[in-house]
């Protein structure tokens, strides 16, 4: 079951090899944010879900070119469009 | 002249500053290798170089992301070589962007560029040149091209041009900012903008006019100026790489490949517990004792022949005592045990330069986080196998305080290469069958006693709850054979330095302080001699784990703090002496002053010299971590009393397993009710959590409190 196209979701809710566009950072806390932006994540970004951790947390993304961990808690902070 | 060296972390910083400075620094393949500047010299010229800590931005979220910060502002660096890792154009020229922004003159070392092909990536150098305006060198650090070309090009360099980032409403809010501060100020337009992002670092130098431009401007966008600048930046470099990078549509990389199967869902964790029993099975199992015997047979035979020489050319009898019994004795002791290290310091480094740390981390993150660690905290504790102090500084890579402080205490419970000789002397005598299982087993139980211990600190000490894990996972790689070969000589070769110092130092004091009485006299029983008398004087501390009044035992325990393998070295010359030089003599015989021990007695004394406070060198590693001599005191109080109880309870427990009071199978029933019972009062406790959380109330509510 794929995620439809322009839906907007949170990165969480994606699965491995979905791509979706960021639209919205909703992190609370400065510092993981300030983190999260100088990694690249900025709105209009594509990301793209790589790997799961085999415990299922924390999850490996690839933007910009390379691939990054994050947990599941922050992904859930931001706000995506599914691109494919 | 002085230069900086700036890059993203696992840029190969480091593998260019040895190439730069023919130095042999720490290299690994996961991030944040540089926990701490270093300087050295450029080969072949007057260049000072400083290597810092791989950071990703300007604005640091950790400890030692902080020293490469402090570096840029108050050292003030002539030039700032900025390594860009090619293959990872698009983040690495963030920082650029930043650095391009202070007064210093920057060049940039594209590094990586020979394996650009292969990912399907060009890069047009002279049009980025041109779009940064800045010098843009291409080299391979790691095979070393290009690398006369940058140091060359270290004098031409020009002032670099300023480059138009952000649109005109920023662009105008910089403009007047910079109208408002001090003219003789450094790094202005720098520090415009970190004035618009609302960083800590410079709100000194706000004015009420500029709070007012600042308050202005954002009213201008709809989120904070944090974010925006940074969404700038980007775009920026999108724009940039648009004209100067051509990328080709790529298949599944080989990384992505191993990643199926060493991250897969069902194997991932067999093959991480295969790998590390292997490691430990390997080094400190069979091979590793089969080797010991060798050395040990060797330094057996030169202790022979040198006596017989001493006393064929008639020397003194102390002298000769204090050769064979202090010098040969105690330190060969210790040396014996180096081709072991030698197993686990390719084992360790192996881990490091291939990026399988990196996995590891990710792997057990969810599990660690559960104890209030994180991820991360595992590469501290598998550097921490071969040495706690570079270990306990690794834990500068986790971001939360609580997490780092935690792993930090936590890091000398893993038994480290020093411990290993004591590991390897006790269950190769006590239990010769099944010494490779006693031994993976003491590495089992530090594995619990740290989940326990996390779990008390949590609960008592460490009461935080949000935490995050946001790291890079590098590519597999291939390591280097030559790197590799020069870390274990390195470590190896600290080794057996500290054997022929420090060791050897301890080992004729203790000689000295045997072979006397208070009254200087020589050749008094040994029972009389000073060591003895003060040994004699707190050996009570250590009866409840051996059940014994022993002072030989204390003293050895207690020069652990200078070295653990002090404690192998103590017991060995201690014997020595006692048994009246009789070669081959071992540690442990009947009649010797050791020969009280049994087998529990020995795993006792084991798992306290284990758990107990870690050397000097280590407890000066955890001040500098935990920040202050207390809370380094409460942390080695805090270990000691855990090892203490710990030998205590094996000891008891076991004594009574030996003379056939319990059964085992008494003891494992009464185990599993232990944990039974704990789990339930655990699980009701947690209940209770989660019943108040739902709790409209729950905020004003006094039993959270």
């Amino acid at each position: 079951m794929n995620n439809e196209k322009n839906k907007i979701t949170n990165l969480a809710e994606l699965k491995v090899g979905e791509i979706a566009r960021v639209v919205k950072l909703n992190i609370q806390d400065k510092r993981i944010k300030r983190h999260l932006l100088d990694m690249g994540i900025t709105r209009g970004v594509e990301i793209k879900i790589k790997k799961i951790a085999p415990m299922g947390d924390p999850i490996d993304v690839e933007l910009r070119g390379y691939e990054l961990c994050i947990r599941k808690a922050d992904l859930e902070q931001i706000e995506v469009e599914v691109v494919k | 002249m002085k230069i900086g060296l700036l890059g993203n972390q696992n840029s190969g910083k480091t593998t260019l500053f040895n190439c730069l400075t023919k130095m042999n620094a720490k290299i690994g393949n996961w991030p944040g290798v540089t926990i701490e500047k270093k300087v050295g010299i450029i080969a072949g010229t007057k260049h000072e170089i400083v290597d810092l800590p791989g950071i990703y931005s300007l604005s640091p979220y950790s400890v030692e992301e902080e020293v490469s910060r402090n570096f840029v502002f108050e050292e003030k660096p002539d030039v700032i070589i900025n390594i860009v890792d090619a293959t990872a154009i698009e983040r690495s020229l963030y920082l650029t962007t930043q650095l391009l922004e202070l007064d210093t003159k920057v060049i940039i070392a594209l590094n990586m560029a020979d394996i650009l092909e292969k990912k399907g990536l060009k890069i047009d150098i002279s049009k980025l040149e041109n779009e940064l305006g800045t010098k843009i060198v291409q080299i391979s650090a790691l095979k070393e091209t290009g690398i006369d070309e940058l140091i060359k090009e270290l004098d031409k360099l020009d002032k670099k041009e300023c480059i138009n980032i952000y649109d005109s409403n920023i662009e105008t809010a910089i403009w007047d900012i910079e109208k408002h501060l001090d003219k003789e100020l450094n790094h202005k337009r720098f520090i415009c903008v970190k004035l618009l992002e609302q960083d800590e670092r410079f709100k000194l130098l706000k004015t009420p006019v500029i709070n007012n431009i600042i308050k202005e401007t954002k009213k201008k966008y709809d989120t904070d100026l944090e974010e925006i600048i940074a969404e700038q930046r980007y775009n920026y470099i999108s724009r940039t790489k648009e004209k100067c990078v051509y990328q080709k549509e790529m298949k599944e990389t080989i990384s992505d490949k191993l990643d199926k199967i060493l991250l897969n869902k069902f194997i991932a964790f067999p093959i991480f517990v295969v790998i590390m029993f292997c490691i430990y099975y390997l080094s400190v199992g069979v091979i590793g004792s089969y080797t010991v015997d060798i050395i040990g047979i060797l330094i057996e035979f030169i202790g022979e022949n040198v006596n017989n020489l001493l006393i064929s050319i008639n020397t003194a009898e102390w002298v000769n005592s204090l050769v064979v019994d202090g010098v040969i004795e105690g330190v060969g002791a210790v040396l014996s045990f180096v081709p072991q290290l030698i197993i686990l310091f390719i084992c360790i480094s192996l881990l490091e330069t291939t990026g399988y740390m990196s996995r590891i981390a990710l792997l057990l993150d969810r599990l660690f986080r559960k104890i209030g660690l994180s991820g991360k905290s595992l590469i501290p504790f598998i550097v921490g196998s071969g040495c706690s102090v570079p270990g306990i500084m690794g834990s500068r890579i986790i971001e939360n305080e609580d997490e780092r402080k935690m792993t930090v205490i936590l890091t000398p419970f893993i038994p480290c290469s020093a411990k290993l000789p004591i590991i390897a002397l006790f269950a190769g005598y006590f239990f010769p069958n099944s010494s490779g299982l006693v031994s993976a087993s003491l590495y089992f139980f530090a594995i619990i006693v740290i989940i326990l211990s996390a779990l008390i600190m949590k609960k008592f000490v460490f009461k935080n709850v949000s935490s995050t894990y946001i790291s890079e996972l590098p590519e597999y790689k291939i390591p280097s054979a030559k790197y590799v070969a020069k870390d274990v000589w390195d470590k190896v070769i600290a080794f057996i330095k500290r054997a022929g110092t420090t060791i050897l130092l301890c080992s004729v004091v203790i000689w000295f302080l045997l072979s006397f009485s208070f009254s200087l006299e020589y050749g008094v029983d040994i029972e009389n001699s000073m060591l003895a008398q003060i040994g004699n004087k707190i050996s009570w501390v250590f009866y409840p784990m051996i059940g014994e009044k022993s002072w030989g035992a204390t003293v050895s325990a207690i020069q652990g703090l200078v070295a653990k393998e002090q404690v192998v070295s103590s017991m060995a010359v201690i014997n020595g002496l006692a048994e009246d030089v009789e070669e081959g003599s071992q540690i442990f015989s009947k009649t010797g002053v050791f020969g009280f021990f049994t087998a529990s007695a020995a795993y006792a004394f084991m798992v306290f010299n284990l758990f107990s406070a870690p050397c000097f060198g280590a407890i000066g590693a955890m001040r500098r971590e935990l920040g202050g001599k207390r809370k380094m005191l409460k942390a080695i109080a805090f270990q000691t009393i855990l090892a203490w109880i710990l030998a205590t309870i094996v000891y008891q427990v076991g004594i009574k397993i030996e003379n056939n009071v319990l059964s085992i199978s008494t003891i494992l029933i009464t185990g599993i009710i232990a944990i039974a019972l704990i789990g339930i009062i655990v699980s009701k406790i947690k209940d209770k959590n989660s019943e108040c959380s739902n709790c409209p109330y729950n905020k004003d509510c006094s039993k959270i409190k």
